[in-house]
Parts: structure tokens; sequence; C-alpha cells
């Protein structure tokens, strides 16, 4: 049976762009579908379980399972522009900012 | 102050029913104090966190795998002392992480420290470990005299 579990994960939001980061431990980099579109991104990441014997564990935390998360995301993102880097099994995707969104600095005269 | 980690897949499970929900409602309460992700030491400004784990026995070896996303092999330690297997180690955290304004932060740094003790006897110096896709497997192979020897009874 497919056990669907939320990957943990960082947002954070800096001048230019906001952050994702997520763990994905036992996920090769090919496993892992990333969907945006206006207003939402979804990402998807399959453990392999070939060689797995449920039968001979004696402790079990792990498990078999396969990563889903979407996350809502507002106005102001450049979806084309969008990247996303994997590194030791961790996602992170980069969402830049649209220049409207993007942080002003107001000067004082 | 202290963080538990959120866990997605409670809200997901339909509410608990009968004897059965409330022991899993139970369980839940002991991961949550017991091995609940990241937790900020007030005393030290250190946080712990409490890495999941697989132990399988096979017929000539135990199986340990540690998931350990975003951390450096290098910072894995690894002893075995009569017969007690310790994983230790810290995953420091992005230094770019530090900097930006947080909207969510479930993922756990920190120093983490995990002892299994084994029932059998192990090749101390045959243990082999490797990290791959943010899963640390570590292979213990059984001494002869551990490994399960079938004797014959004859029937009289």
């Amino acid at each position: 049976m497919e056990n669907i579990i939320i990957p943990v994960a960082d947002v954070y939001e800096t001048a230019e762009e906001f952050v994702l980061k997520l763990d994905l431990p036992g996920v090769e980099k090919e496993k892992i579908n990333i969907t945006i579109q206006p207003g939402r991104i979804s990402i998807k990441g399959e453990v392999d379980t070939t060689h797995r014997d449920e039968a001979r564990l004696l402790l079990r935390e792990i498990g078999l399972k396969t990563y889903y998360r979407e996350f809502n995301l507002g106005e102001g993102i450049q979806h084309q522009a969008a990247r996303a880097e994997f590194e030791q099994s961790v996602l992170t995707v980069i969402l830049p900012k649209t220049d409207a969104a993007k942080a002003k600095i107001i000067s004082i005269r | 102050m202290s963080l538990i980690r959120w866990n997605p897949t409670r809200e997901l499970t339909a509410w608990p029913q009968g004897v059965f929900g409330m022991q899993r409602e139970i369980n839940r309460l002991f991961e949550d104090t017991f091995r609940g992700g990241m937790r900020a030491e007030e005393n030290t400004g250190k946080s712990f966190w409490t890495p999941a784990v697989d132990i399988a026995e096979q017929q000539n070896e135990y199986v340990v795998k540690m998931e350990l996303p975003g951390i450096n092999k290098e910072d894995v330690k690894i002893t075995l002392e009569s017969n007690v297997l310790t994983i230790r180690g810290e995953k420091k955290q992005e230094k770019e992480t530090r900097e930006g304004s947080y909207r969510r932060a479930e993922r756990s740094y920190g120093s983490f420290q995990r002892s299994f003790t084994l029932s059998t006897t192990v090749k101390s110096d045959r243990i082999d470990a490797f990290y791959k896709d943010g899963v640390l497997t570590v292979t213990l192979p059984k001494v002869e005299e551990a490994k399960p020897v079938q004797i014959e009874v004859k029937v009289k």
C-alpha cells in the first residue's frame, strides 16, 4: 500500500525571491516531480523500494512512502523563472518575485 | 521555549475510533515527546533532533538505515562498543537560510545521537557504512556462532 507522507519544509523570503526547502531522504533526483501553475506548486518524490524486505524489520520508523506536498503561491511570482536544485536529499525551489512584488527601499529626503 | 515538529500525517488519518484509536493517540503522545524533531535546549542553546531509523535483521547481518537529509557524511560518527551501536552527528544550518525571513521552519538542525543494543555479537572489523540519497546504511555482519543453527530432532 502506498503511504503518502508530507515532507518537512522550510519556506523563507528574501528581497528578491521565495525559497522552499524540502527534505526528501531516499529519493533519487529523477524521481522528483515539480509542477508550478499560477497560485500553486506541487512537489512529489518517490522512494525506491525495490530492495526492501518489510518482514525482517526490527524497528520501522522510515517505512515505505511517497512524498507529496502542495503550497499555495501568492501573486507576484515569476513562474517561468522558477528553478530547483537537489543536493544531499534537500530540494531547494527558488521562486523569483516579479518586480512589482519586490521590496522597495524608500530613501528619506 | 520548545519547538515540536509539526506532524502532517496526523491530520490525514481518520479520527481515532475505540480502543485502537486510543492506543494510537497514546503512541502519538510518546512519539511527540521522545522523538519529535527539533527541540531547543535553553541552557546550551543547542538544538537536537532525532532522525528516523529502520533496522532489519537478516540471517547473516543487521542493516541499519537512518534518514539524514542535508548532512555532510564527514559530520557523522558511527561507533560500536560492547554490542551498542551509536550513530551521532551534527547537521549544520545552511548559511543563506539564516538570513531570509521565515514563513515556515519545519526542518531540523543541530546534534543528533541514537544508540541501539544488538542482541547478537557482530564482526566489529567488518562493519560497512555508506551514504546515498540522504540515507545512511550501516551493515553489521553477525559472527558465526550468532547465526541461527537448525537442529534436527529425530522422532523416535
